[in-house]
């Protein structure tokens, strides 16, 4: 009876703990930006019915958590969305595709251009009230929303707009893209930067800068000023071979490409489908 | 015939002392690593002590910023970047608490008074379940009403323009705000705390009200002076397990009270209340992804070790509190 | 002779309509009395608007659909998709943190109660357990975050070279079970000590061990309060937030981490009800609050019907009578 039982309870366990023969899935883990988060989960997924032994992990804790992330050993590849710094030390960047921080306010402000020094005023706490833009049609306290700096978003914009400065302690800072979106949804008085990926939310609405709109068109030819690169992270010592694969799966292929637009970005590196389309490039 | 021989080794090899023995060893197990992780909590976060001094519980410097140097210098970087000044977040969490244990045992002991004696009966029938229930309601649906009816009220109709055009240099006053916080929790800590009390109230002998109504004591008079006086311990212990839960308090409190590092200054008048701030439990709770930074990291587990301390001294002084009240235990 | 409300033997005697008038009070007596009506009935105008509320906005927004889709990514209601994955999550991480602490703590109230030598491991354990229950959840959630993520218990998450994710069911699991630790102790101490010391002098009478004692008499009738306190600790643990957002690894459906069947799941990482209310609010990602409404529902509806459990056990508790 008991040589019975043990018996059972060894198949049992077996059947549980023994992974089957099949043992060449494999899973990435990696970190890193919220705004590429929406691409990526695109991305995987079709990199998943291309090679279906690959899945992939990804913590969208912010562009700079990643790179720190990659440094201590605790993600294999993070993707970031500002240029490398000399803090990045033992990192490998790799351009992946072109993305626009736009700058959103609620589809009830009337607001359509700002120019880069009148949106550092505003993040830096210099102009607080709406009133101070006629073009707006507000005349209440302007709430700006930010990043946290756990965002290369946000040292990106600091870089772009606010020159150095610090953003000021008026900015309410969130912690990750979706969240600034929300923010902005929610509030009338608000303005915030998140990428081009949230454009197509029906509550925000877009602002010019400097008079050139943040569209895919325009961040390709980098007319639009906060035009930026989403850029792959991963150690340089002893990088991970499939993450290599998947960075270059997705920066040329076509299929990837056409995920990249959908979802809003512009690809920069990616072939294209159709010969003629070649013709039109200016 | 099997059955009996492996029933007679059972019986020789669960001897008394084996039994004592394993279960005593598995006590010893649980005790150790609860114990290891108590010690190891507090070790992690020496070195931010040990740089800071008493100056981590001071103020000095944005508590934001500190925070974000000791993010960005990553696992590396020089001692400089330990860095901490704790005293918003200290103060952010007194406030809070303070206010909501404060505000709920007042108000509890009088709602407990009423539930167990004033009420009629058919409401004491229904609210003794009610009581129950909302005791054991999750925090994050508190959190979840908080935002979507107490952050928009508190936004929308009692902060004024003119009061955010007046501190919009500094920082903007949206409903995630001081009173937001405070509402919130109070409602949550007070079923708990009426639930406890009410339980203390009901196990007053019978016969001492019973003996001051006799002498001619009003009704309220002898439940306030004779009964709420023998359920102090009672008091105490529903305050203190109040307390616990509400120093504890992370995700409900990271929803509502806005996430900003900053003291809210009682000298500004009315906008004091709608200050936001982070109270310690919340702080660790949102920057948990900061982990890879060293410096980051021995902070964090800083703020942790101060909240087990404080747990371990809130039931310490509840037990304290407990000693001379021990001749109105019930008989 | 009056009949005796059914409140208990230890409140006044039932009113029979002559209710002492508070005309003859002091003023001082009359404002408590007034303050405890007004008190009174603000908590059972809040209890009510809450319990409404919560009620109304659950069934405007619960749909049977909700149960049986996962959740997506998406921006509007529509294409949000129901909760699924965090329902099954909600359960996978109940039953797995109560399956490690019943046993642990149902060893360590027999213990307590039955052995209890020597005197300053016992008194150290109490100690330790009550401590345990006033730690709060966020601390346990940081410390498991930092063993977790060790290579040592690379096991017990999903690994990819030499990197350890950390988070996972089982990290949950494990953490979660020291939150329901001192409910399940407490419950079983109070279920052994009320068995008068008669049954067991009886039991070693007879010449059963101390131990078949326990197995075979004390654990079946300390049953209902076994059972009490299982259920005060899984509702301890499907309402916990903090943890579960720190070590569950924030995906919307459960990620299995490994092709195992049960293991897979508990290696992976994935959502409960708890962390897709806080992901739905407006401070969370998703910001849908429909979904946040009916998933709140969902919880509510769970700790009722455990609360209710929980009645019902005890009231059966107390039908269990001692002849001496």
């Amino acid at each position: 009876m008991q040589s019975k039982r043990i018996g059972l309870a060894a198949v049992l366990s077996a059947f549980l703990l023994l992974s089957p023969a099949a043992a060449s899935a494999k899973t990435l883990i990696g970190s890193g930006s919220s705004v590429a988060q929406p691409y990526l989960q695109s991305l995987f997924a079709a990199y998943h019915r291309v090679r279906p032994g690959i899945s992939f992990l990804y913590t969208a804790d912010g562009g700079n958590a990643g790179v720190k992330d990659v440094q201590s050993g605790r993600s294999q590849f993070a993707v970031n969305t500002r240029p490398p710094l000399p803090s990045d030390a033992g990192t490998t960047y790799v351009k992946l595709w072109l993305d626009g921080l736009c700058i959103y306010v609620n589809s009830q402000n009337k607001l359509s251009n700002l120019s880069i020094g009148e949106l550092a005023g505003i993040f830096t706490g210099v102009s607080t009230s709406w009133s101070q833009f006629p073009g707006s049609g507000l005349s209440t306290t302007i709430d700006a929303v930010g990043r946290d700096s756990t965002a290369g978003t946000f040292s990106f914009f600091t870089a772009a707009v606010l020159n150095g400065q610090t953003q000021g302690s008026n900015v309410n800072t969130q912690a990750s893209d979706g969240l600034v979106a929300n923010a902005i949804k929610h509030d009338p008085n608000s303005i915030g930067y998140a990428g081009l990926a949230r454009a197509k939310d029906p509550g925000l609405k877009k602002v010019n800068v400097n008079g050139v709109a943040c569209a895919p068109a325009f961040v390709k030819t980098l007319k639009y000023p906060l035009s930026r690169f989403v850029w792959m992270v991963f150690p340089t010592a002893s990088p991970d071979l499939d993450v290599q694969k998947f960075t270059d799966w997705a920066r040329t292929s076509v299929q990837a490409g056409e995920i990249i637009t959908k979802v809003g970005a512009v690809p920069a590196f990616n072939k294209t489908a159709h010969k003629h389309k070649k013709h039109k490039k200016h | 015939m099997d059955d009996e021989l492996l029933f007679e080794q059972r019986l020789h090899w669960w001897s008394d002392r084996r039994a004592e023995l394993t279960l005593g060893a598995v006590v010893c197990a649980v005790l150790a690593g609860v114990v290891a992780m108590l010690v190891f909590v507090v070790v992690q976060g020496w070195p931010s002590f040990a740089h800071n001094g008493l100056a981590w519980f001071g103020s000095g410097g944005n508590v934001d910023q500190q925070i974000k140097d000791m993010f960005s210098a990553g696992a590396s970087g020089s001692r400089d970047v330990y860095t901490f000044h704790a005293w918003p977040l200290i103060w952010s969490t007194l406030l809070i608490v303070g206010g909501a244990v404060t505000l709920s045992l007042v108000s509890s002991l009088f709602v407990a008074v009423f539930v167990v004696e004033f009420a009629p009966d058919w409401m004491k029938q229904t609210l003794h379940p009610v009581v129950r229930l909302l005791a054991s309601v999750p925090s994050v649906i508190y959190g979840l009403i908080g935002v979507l009816v107490i952050v928009p009220f508190v936004g929308n109709h009692l902060i004024t323009q003119a009061e955010k055009a007046s501190v919009s240099h500094i920082i903007s006053l949206s409903g995630y705000s001081l009173i937001a916080g405070v509402m919130i929790l109070t409602v949550m800590i007070s079923p708990l705390m009426i639930a406890i009390f009410a339980d203390g109230l009901r196990s007053v002998p019978r016969h001492w009200l019973e003996a001051s109504l006799a002498l001619g004591i009003n009704r309220w008079r002898t439940f306030w002076k004779v009964g709420v006086r023998a359920a102090r311990p009672a008091i105490v212990a529903g305050t203190v397990l109040a307390t616990a839960r509400a120093l504890g308090e992370a995700v409900m409190l990271a929803m509502v009270t806005g996430s900003v590092g900053f003291a809210p200054n009682p000298f500004d008048g009315a906008i004091f209340l709608f200050e936001p701030s982070r109270p310690l439990a919340a702080t660790i709770l949102q920057q948990v992804e900061g982990l890879s930074s060293a410096a980051l990291k021995h902070t964090l587990f800083a703020i942790a070790s101060v909240l087990l301390v404080s747990a371990m001294l809130l039931s310490l002084a509840g037990w304290a509190a407990k000693q001379p009240l021990k001749k109105y235990a019930a008989a | 002779m009056s009949a005796h409300a059914a409140t208990g033997p230890t409140s006044l005697p039932a009113r029979t309509g002559a209710v002492e008038s508070s005309a003859t009070w002091r003023l001082s007596d009359r404002v408590g009395l007034a303050i405890c009506w007004l008190l009174g009935g603000l908590f059972c105008a809040i209890a009510a608007a809450i319990v409404i509320f919560m009620l109304v906005q659950g069934i405007k927004y619960v749909r049977p659909s909700l149960f049986v889709t996962s959740p997506t990514a998406g921006f509007s209601e529509s294409q949000t998709g129901g909760f699924l994955d965090p329902l099954i999550g909600t359960v996978v991480v109940a039953l797995l943190g109560t399956a490690i602490a019943l046993p642990l703590g149902v060893t360590i109230a027999v213990w307590l109660s039955e052995y209890g030598r020597p005197f300053a491991l016992a008194r150290a354990a109490e100690s330790v357990v009550e401590m345990l229950a006033g730690i709060p959840d966020i601390v346990l959630a940081l410390f498991g975050l930092l063993i977790f993520s060790s290579p040592i218990l690379g096991f017990f998450s999903r690994t990819s070279g030499h990197v350890v994710f950390g988070r996972s069911f089982f990290a949950a699991g494990a953490m979660l079970s020291l939150v329901a630790l001192p409910l399940i102790v407490g419950s079983t101490r109070e279920g052994l000590q009320a068995i008068p010391a008669h049954i067991r002098e009886a039991s070693l009478g007879v010449g059963k061990t101390r131990f078949a004692t326990i197995r075979r008499i004390l654990l079946p009738t300390a049953r209902p309060s076994v059972i009490t306190g299982t259920m005060l600790g899984l509702g301890r643990i499907i309402g916990d937030t903090a943890i579960i957002v720190v070590l569950l690894g924030a995906t919307l459906t459960i990620n299995q981490g490994g092709s195992t069947p049960v293991l897979g799941v508990l290696k992976g990482t994935g959502s409960t009800l708890t962390s897709f209310i806080y992901q739905n609010s407006p401070t969370g990602e998703i910001d849908q609050p429909t979904k946040a409404y009916a998933a709140a529902f969902v919880l509510l509806v769970m700790v009722l019907a455990l609360n209710l459990c929980v009645d019902l056990v005890g009231r059966r508790k107390k039908d269990v009578t001692w002849s001496s």
